[in-house]
């Protein structure tokens, strides 16, 4: 039996994972895959939490909303790599330390 | 004479002190272009026309004229300088200005071609200033000043062939032993001044001055007690200065060194500048003298006529023998002074700048005519040494004369006027001697055989160089040979030769009594005249001199000289009783140890001190400086660098990584969960 505890379980797993690339990959790309993991990792939560909502499926519409968000930001998202990488010659976070003072 | 020029005693001899000074400042100009002496010359030939002509007849036996100017004013006391004019002062300005022209026209021929001549009529001529000015000084701070100058002006005539170090050496030696004189005198100034009040010559000493025991009856109000212990050490200082200038027996030491100087300025030196300065002072304060003082005096004179004669009999240079002879007879002119007669002392000085200028003028024609052989022949010898002479009258017939007539007045033989003047000393002294009684009489018999002694050496000096034969005859020829002296030369040897004479003094030529000078200054003295003195000293002198002169024949022209070459008294005469190795010994090198001693205080001692305080701040400077650097900076540095530390720490977390930020920002979040969760 499938229990919305096992859904949170795997939620809670690819949110870790996305997690993860976001912090310790070396690749712009990685770390907006990463981003994107953990987008979805809500919005499983979002979907799974639906159950409770039967009458207006209020997490199941929050959910499509969500992910037609998720991919205008990785459009956007990818078109500042695309600009950081003609900026800088790379898409190493490592490299880029303009952020600093 | 006053018709042809009307100008006053006053002004004439204020114009003969300023003449040759003007002299001196031309020459100074001009420099070395001026080399013939000319200018300096006929400012004396003025300066002595004007004292016989204008001054001399005007003053002598007439009143004394004074002129004085406040020169400044100290508080209520203001400092007169200013002319005085008596017996004595033109008396003393003619000697010296009638000695000075024969030698300045010697000086022509003798000085000629000396590279350094210009200097030496420039200083020639301040020398006769400071000295006419002397003479007629009115103040004795005025006298002073020109008793420093006349030592200043004979150090640099004395040391004028500087580049000879006897001559600096003696120069400096004349300088620094008139220096002992000349605090005497300055002492003496002030005792003086500190109790009369008063420097002025005529004030002090003139008829009714505070010295002069005849201003009692005058009723005069300040009236000096004769017996103030005050007046006999001014006297003592006095004297001393006096003693230094006229080279008195222990000061005398510089003058025979002062030979190193030309010989024309040893001449005016010894005859009428430089030593007569001494005896001029001593008559001028006479009545400053109390009876203690006056013996004294006496006492000096006497062993200095004494030890002067001894040591002139070892000498073998001929101006040595002069300069010891100069001695003895200052120490005949102090007895004089020293007994009270001090006219007869001013006698003695008149007579004898004559036949001493003379006899140098003599020798130096000498030693002129041997020095031009030394150089025509290329010989080396000593041309001031008389064993180096012998049987020179044959070449310089008119010197020898000349040299004769003064030897002659010199040893006081009959119708010279030096046995005027040295009988009035002696038998003056006599007199004096036989009224005191006892052991008085010691001063007349040693001034008796002081003037034996005195005929003997001044013999010997003839003897040895006019007779006899010439050491270097053979190498004389047709082309070189001794000759007789210029002109030029002979003519002021000449002139100092006829006043050698009595009658230059005195027309009557055996007493001295009639003498216009002893008439001119005399003195009333407290001893009564021994008529019977008057003949037999006179007589035993002349035989004296006779017989010492016949010893000195048969020893030194007959050679049967009986003394061998080493003997320990001819020696012991000859190094002056090594008084000047005394000197040294004692003196000198005493004086040394006490500056080697107060050099080693002051070395170790005094810099020793200062050392240690030096020593001491900079430690403690040292100390403060490591306080300062450790504590002080330390606390500082500390608070400084744990805030570095610390922020140091922390600048990891800023450092421009979005992962870095991310994952910073991750920790704080669980960081704060974990807070909520454990609360």
């Amino acid at each position: 039996m499938i229990t919305l505890t096992h859904f949170l379980l795997v939620s809670a797993c690819i949110f870790c994972i996305g997690m993860y690339a976001v912090l310790a990959k070396r690749n712009a790309i990685m770390i907006l895959v990463g981003i994107e993991l953990m987008i979805n990792a809500a919005i499983l939560n979002f979907v799974a939490f639906s159950k409770y909502d039967k009458t207006n499926y209020g997490g199941q519409i929050f959910a499509l909303f969500a992910i037609v968000l998720a991919a205008a930001a990785v459009a956007v998202g990818l078109a500042i790599i695309l600009n950081v990488y003609r900026h800088f010659n790379t898409i190493n976070p490592k490299n880029m330390h303009e952020l600093k003072d | 004479m006053n018709e042809l020029l009307p100008i006053s005693p006053i002004n004439a001899s204020v114009l003969i002190a300023l003449l040759p000074f003007l002299a001196f400042l031309i020459q100074a100009v001009l420099g070395k272009t001026q080399t013939s002496g000319n200018i300096s010359l006929v400012a004396i030939i003025l300066s002595t026309t004007l004292s016989l002509f204008w001054v001399f007849p005007a003053v002598w036996n007439h009143d004394q004229q004074t002129l004085k100017l406040v020169w400044f004013v100290i508080g209520e006391y203001d400092l007169n300088v200013g002319v005085l004019l008596n017996n004595l002062t033109v008396l003393m300005q003619l000697i010296v200005c009638i000695i000075a022209l024969p030698v300045h026209i010697y000086s022509k021929a003798y000085m000629k071609a000396d590279p350094g001549l210009h200097r030496y009529w420039m200083f020639l001529s301040l020398f006769c200033f400071a000295m006419l000015s002397l003479t007629i000084s009115i103040n004795l701070f005025q006298s002073y000043i020109f008793w420093e100058l006349v030592g200043f002006a004979s150090y640099l005539l004395i040391g004028y062939w500087f580049t000879k170090d006897s001559a600096v050496q003696a120069n400096k030696k004349a300088f620094l032993v008139n220096r002992i004189g000349d605090i005497g005198f300055l002492i003496g100034i002030a005792l003086i001044y500190s109790h009369v009040g008063t420097l002025d010559l005529t004030m002090l000493f003139g008829p009714s001055g505070v010295f002069n025991p005849s201003s009692l009856e005058h009723g005069q109000s300040l009236v000096i007690d004769t017996d103030a212990s005050w007046r006999t050490w001014a006297g003592i200082c006095f004297f001393l200065g006096a003693m230094a200038k006229s080279a008195q027996f222990p000061l005398h030491i510089w003058l025979p060194d002062a030979m190193e100087g030309p010989t024309s300025v040893s001449s005016l030196i010894h005859a009428a500048t430089m030593v007569a300065a001494g005896v001029f002072l001593l008559c001028t304060i006479f009545p400053l003298f109390n009876a203690t003082v006056l013996l004294l005096i006496a006492i000096i004179g006497t062993l200095t006529a004494i030890s002067g004669a001894i040591f002139a009999l070892g000498q073998q240079d001929i101006k040595k023998i002069l300069a010891f002879s100069t001695i003895s007879q200052l120490g005949f002119m102090m007895v004089g002074v020293g007994i009270g007669a001090w006219d007869s002392a001013m006698f003695h000085l008149g007579t004898h700048a004559f036949f001493k200028c003379l006899l140098f003028l003599c020798a130096g024609a000498v030693i002129h005519e041997m020095a031009h052989l030394k150089k025509h022949r290329n010989l080396e010898f000593d041309p001031q040494n008389l064993r180096n002479m012998g049987g020179l009258r044959k070449y310089m017939p008119k010197t020898f004369l000349c040299m004769s007539i003064a030897s002659l007045a010199l040893a006081g033989f009959p119708l010279t006027a030096g046995y005027l003047s040295k009988d009035s000393i002696v038998v003056g002294a006599f007199e004096w001697g036989a009224y005191h009684g006892g052991w008085h009489m010691i001063i007349p018999i040693t001034l008796i055989i002081v003037s034996i002694l005195t005929a003997f050496y001044i013999g010997r000096l003839i003897w040895k160089a006019f007779f006899g034969n010439f050491r270097f005859a053979d190498l004389l020829n047709t082309d070189h040979t001794m000759r007789e002296a210029p002109v030029l030369m002979l003519a002021p040897m000449i002139f100092l030769a006829l006043c050698c004479f009595a009658p230059a003094f005195s027309l009557q030529p055996l007493d001295y009594h009639a003498s216009w000078l002893m008439q001119g200054l005399h003195v009333q003295t407290a001893y009564p005249a021994i008529p019977s003195a008057h003949l037999y000293i006179p007589v035993i002198l002349s035989i004296g001199a006779i017989v010492s002169w016949f010893i000195g024949w048969k020893w030194y022209t007959q050679r049967e000289y009986p003394f061998s070459t080493g003997n320990k008294l001819v020696q012991l005469a000859n190094n002056q009783f090594y008084l000047n190795e005394f000197n040294e010994v004692i003196f000198v090198n005493s004086i040394k140890r006490l500056s080697g001693f107060l050099y080693f205080v002051d070395r170790k001692v005094v810099d020793g001190l200062t050392y240690l305080f030096t020593n001491l701040i900079q430690s403690i400077a040292r100390a403060v400086n490591w306080l300062d650097k450790n504590v002080i900076d330390g606390l500082v540095n500390m608070v400084a660098n744990s805030t570095y530390y610390l922020g140091h720490l922390v600048r990891h977390v800023q450092n421009g990584q979005l992962q870095g930020y991310l994952g910073f920002a991750l920790t704080v979040l669980i960081l704060g969960f974990l807070y909520l969760i454990i609360k």
